[in-house]
């Protein structure tokens, strides 16, 4: 997969987009035949870019945080207070909450990265959990407490309120601009750096490379996308619950991630579709949902801990393989045995990195 | 040759033509006459606007569907199984008539569903959560069209989902929800509330806990710190001080705490005499069950026994404390099944007859909400909510549970009498669900206040969104 990405021709990359741009603007009309809705895909939509920020963070360098509904939850309370208080922009609105997400991340960055494995999540999780309880109780007058924060305007973008479908247009923008920078840093030499720190980071600081730097830069992005998520949230339902900060946001994410599969960007965005549609259609049809969701999410630990994107390429290397074996048999004898070969290792040893 | 060819072409096309417009005329005008004939009656009686489109209306076919949002999961969810048991029973009634239909007064249902359409229900999965509840009610309102959407256990979850129901132009008909906010400064034009609120059970307890343990009393207040907390603090504090009582002390507890005992040993080091529990759920199990373990009940404090008072009761909570802890323990109920009145009896014996037990007042708010609705639509006639809403602002019926309801229209408040409650000894109760016994009817009439004491905006009858 990251050779794949490294390799990639801009002009491949500009049909992946293109690709990408069609699938996220069709999502809205695609939901009803599969049972779903169409305001739930912008859902999913918002959620992916949560999921996509995630991985630059897990997937890379293997710090696994449990604190990102900080992040998403500072974004959309900052620009549901603007929308409130303010105007109904939704450009400053956005800008203004992925700012303050943004900084936090930094802050929070540094504080947290000093630890790792374990402690590192801990400590992520003991701070986003601060943030919800100081927004239950102690700032309640700002957040509205567990009442959450209700009568943000409908945002509007040069006059047009962003409402249904607007609103949709408005996200998967976004998604596609995420999606973009995404796969820019996962190619980059700055990305590169990411994966090193996650196969062996004593290895990397023993180099001489600055790893804290990079680690705070990754969290600071991964916090980037998590408050520009939680603005979009905000916008969309016009309204925040405390619950935004909560623990079970952070799990939530992971639970995607785990289920699209880390370190493949389009995975975990993948992985929020499926657990969205689970938790929203699912449901409606049977008290046991979320009996359902944990034999799934169980299923992919056991089975497939790479997620979707692993059954994917399994799916596609099988398939590979039995058109080979068939070309080999027709045309045995007349080609070398080995020639197709050196592509399986291949793969395999990028699969790790 | 080709002379003849292009006046050949010309003509065929112009043919089609005509052809074309004269079959969509008539296509129209039948199209027209049809819709006429449908909607006339509304049309021409509702004013002009009646055949706006707001929110899942008009509804088309002959089936109206009603959405029923309960928390499945998490820990209301008995509550939102017995309310949804409720509302099983209310589409049930509205479609072949029976319960309430027979005793609400006045009603214009006829048991043969709503407008003349079969009531059909589709229900989500709130999960206490407004977040969920919200995306739950999403794709009721988007997927399923429900006209109305109904249900809930928590304050937080009915206000997420009334702001939602402006957005949308849906009625939301809330079920449990005891805050005051969610008919005071959160109140909407599509949100109505039968159950009672803090406001409420503080005007109806104060007086009776005076003459109960007398005016001189000393009150400490353990509080959940979220919004119905303090609304239920606030309005305890103020009805009992009107009794004379001191309050010594309030702490706020976080919600979902499961070890009281430093509140409770701060309590036992002061001179109060009665300790307030502004707890809901599973915080009022913990606390209650604690403070008897901690011996409040046997304390003698300035001379006097030591008193716990529970302002809001469920069923739920004191089957989780258990009847050798609650015995004796002063709160208030919105409805009991064991009232006597025509409307509660209707309702709890076709209850009992098909569950095999007694509704829970979550229950009741649910079945009443949802009859009180769609009576509201029959009566103006259709399901235009504008209308819907204000059939339901300022109507006042009998036969839904004792003395007359009162939906107010400034705030969309139901006023109804409420009940003071007492916990059953052990040995008192004859069954699993009987453990509270009625003390005192309080009437709807004494526990009303000012629409202003709570300022708000309803908003406007059409959705801005």
């Amino acid at each position: 997969m990251i050779a794949q990405l490294r390799n990639a021709s801009p002009r491949r990359e500009a049909v992946f987009m293109a690709v990408a741009a069609v699938i996220l603007i069709a999502l809205p009309w695609i939901m009803p035949y599969i049972g779903g809705y169409r305001e739930l895909a912008t859902r999913i939509l918002i959620w992916g870019i949560f999921a996509l920020g995630f991985d630059i963070l897990v997937g890379f360098t293997g710090y696994l945080s449990f604190g990102h509904a900080a992040f998403w939850g500072i974004g959309a309370y900052c620009s549901g207070y603007y929308l409130l208080h303010a105007n109904a922009n939704a450009l400053v609105a956005i800008l203004i909450g992925v700012a303050v997400a943004t900084a936090v991340a930094i802050l929070l960055g540094y504080l947290t990265l000093r630890r790792h494995g374990i402690y590192f999540a801990i400590l992520t999780l003991a701070f986003a959990e601060m943030f919800y309880y100081a927004a239950l109780a102690p700032l309640q007058d700002w957040t509205g407490g567990d009442n959450g924060l209700t009568g943000i305007r409908t945002p509007e973008l040069f006059g047009v309120k962003l409402d249904g479908d607007e609103m949709h247009y408005f996200v998967a923008a976004w998604t596609l601009l995420a999606i973009y920078f995404a796969r820019r840093i996962a190619r980059s030499p700055f990305g590169l750096m990411l994966r090193a720190i996650k196969s062996n980071e004593t290895r990397l600081q023993s180099t001489g490379v600055n790893v804290y730097r990079y680690k705070v830069t990754a969290f600071a992005i991964s916090g980037l996308y998590a408050g520009l998520a939680g603005t979009l949230y905000a916008l969309y339902e016009t309204y925040v619950p405390t619950e935004s900060l909560h623990w079970t946001t952070s799990g939530e994410v992971v639970i995607m991630s785990v289920i699209g599969g880390f370190g493949t960007l389009i995975g975990p965005m993948i992985g929020a579709g499926i657990v969205l549609y689970l938790e929203n259609v699912l449901s409606a049809s049977t008290e046991q949902w979320l009996l359902i969701q944990g034999l799934i999410f169980m299923f992919f630990v056991i089975f497939l801990p790479g997620g979707v994107m692993e059954g994917l390429q399994r799916l596609a290397d099988w398939g590979r393989k039995r058109h080979e074996s068939a070309t080999e048999a027709e045309a045995r004898g007349a080609a070398p045995k080995g020639a197709s070969a050196p592509t399986a290792p291949l793969r395999q040893r990028s699969q790790k990195g | 040759m080709s002379e003849d060819h292009t006046i050949k072409g010309g003509k065929t096309s112009a043919v089609n033509r005509r052809q074309f417009v004269r079959t969509m005329a008539g296509v129209t005008a039948g199209v027209g006459a049809l819709s006429f004939s449908g909607s006339a009656p509304f049309h021409f009686v509702r004013g002009a606007y009646a055949q706006d489109a707001i929110g899942n209306f008009p509804v088309n076919g002959s089936t109206v569907v009603y959405g029923f949002n309960v928390p499945q999961t998490g820990s209301y969810a008995d509550e939102g199984e017995d309310e949804l048991r409720a509302y099983k029973l209310a589409v049930r009634h509205l479609n072949e008539g029976g319960g309430m239909l027979e005793t609400l007064q006045p009603s214009a249902l006829k048991g043969n569903g709503v407008l003349g359409k079969k009531v059909e229900f589709v229900t989500g999965d709130t999960q206490t959560n407004p977040d969920a509840a919200r995306a739950s009610a999403r794709r009721m309102i988007e997927r399923d069209g429900v006209i109305m959407f109904s249900g809930g256990s928590s304050s937080a979850v009915a206000i997420a989902q009334q702001y939602l129901a402006q957005e949308k132009g849906i009625i939301f008909m809330a079920g449990l929800t005891h805050s005051n906010d969610t008919t005071g400064k959160d109140r909407r034009r599509y949100g109505f509330r039968h159950f009672f609120n803090a406001y409420m059970s503080g005007q109806a307890l104060g007086p009776i806990l005076a003459k109960e343990y007398g005016q001189d009393r000393r009150a400490y207040h353990l509080t959940a710190d979220y919004t119905w907390g303090h609304t239920q603090y606030e309005s305890m504090k103020d009805s009992t001080e009107k009794q004379g009582w001191t309050t010594v002390n309030n702490i706020m507890t976080p919600l979902g705490t499961t070890d009281y005992s430093q509140f409770l040993t701060a309590v036992l080091n002061s001179d109060a005499d009665v300790l307030v529990l502004n707890h809901y759920g599973q915080d009022m199990v913990n606390s209650l069950t604690q403070a008897v373990r901690f011996g409040m009940r046997d304390r003698q404090v300035n001379g006097k026994q030591m008193e716990v008072v529970v302002p809001l009761y469920s069923r739920l909570m004191a089957q989780g404390a258990g009847s050798e802890n609650i015995q004796g323990i002063f709160g208030t109920t919105n409805w009991g099944p064991s009232l006597d009145d025509a409307g509660s009896q209707a309702f709890v014996k076709t209850f009992e007859a098909e569950y095999g037990q007694p509704p829970s007042q979550a229950a009741h708010t649910a079945y009443v909400q949802t009859i009180l609705y769609s009576n509201a639509a029959e009566t103006a006639g259709t399901f235009y909510p504008p209308e819907v809403i204000k059939a339901l602002e300022d109507f006042e019926c009998t036969g839904v549970g004792p003395g007359k309801t009162l939906y107010r229209g400034c705030d969309h408040q139901a006023f109804h009498d409420i009940l003071v409650v007492r916990g059953k000894a052990p040995d008192q109760k004859k069954n699993e669900f009987d453990l509270l016994e009625t003390v005192e009817q309080i009437p709807g009439e004494s526990v009303k206040y000012d629409c202003d004491m709570m300022p708000g905006e309803l908003g406007p009858y059409e959705p801005t969104a």
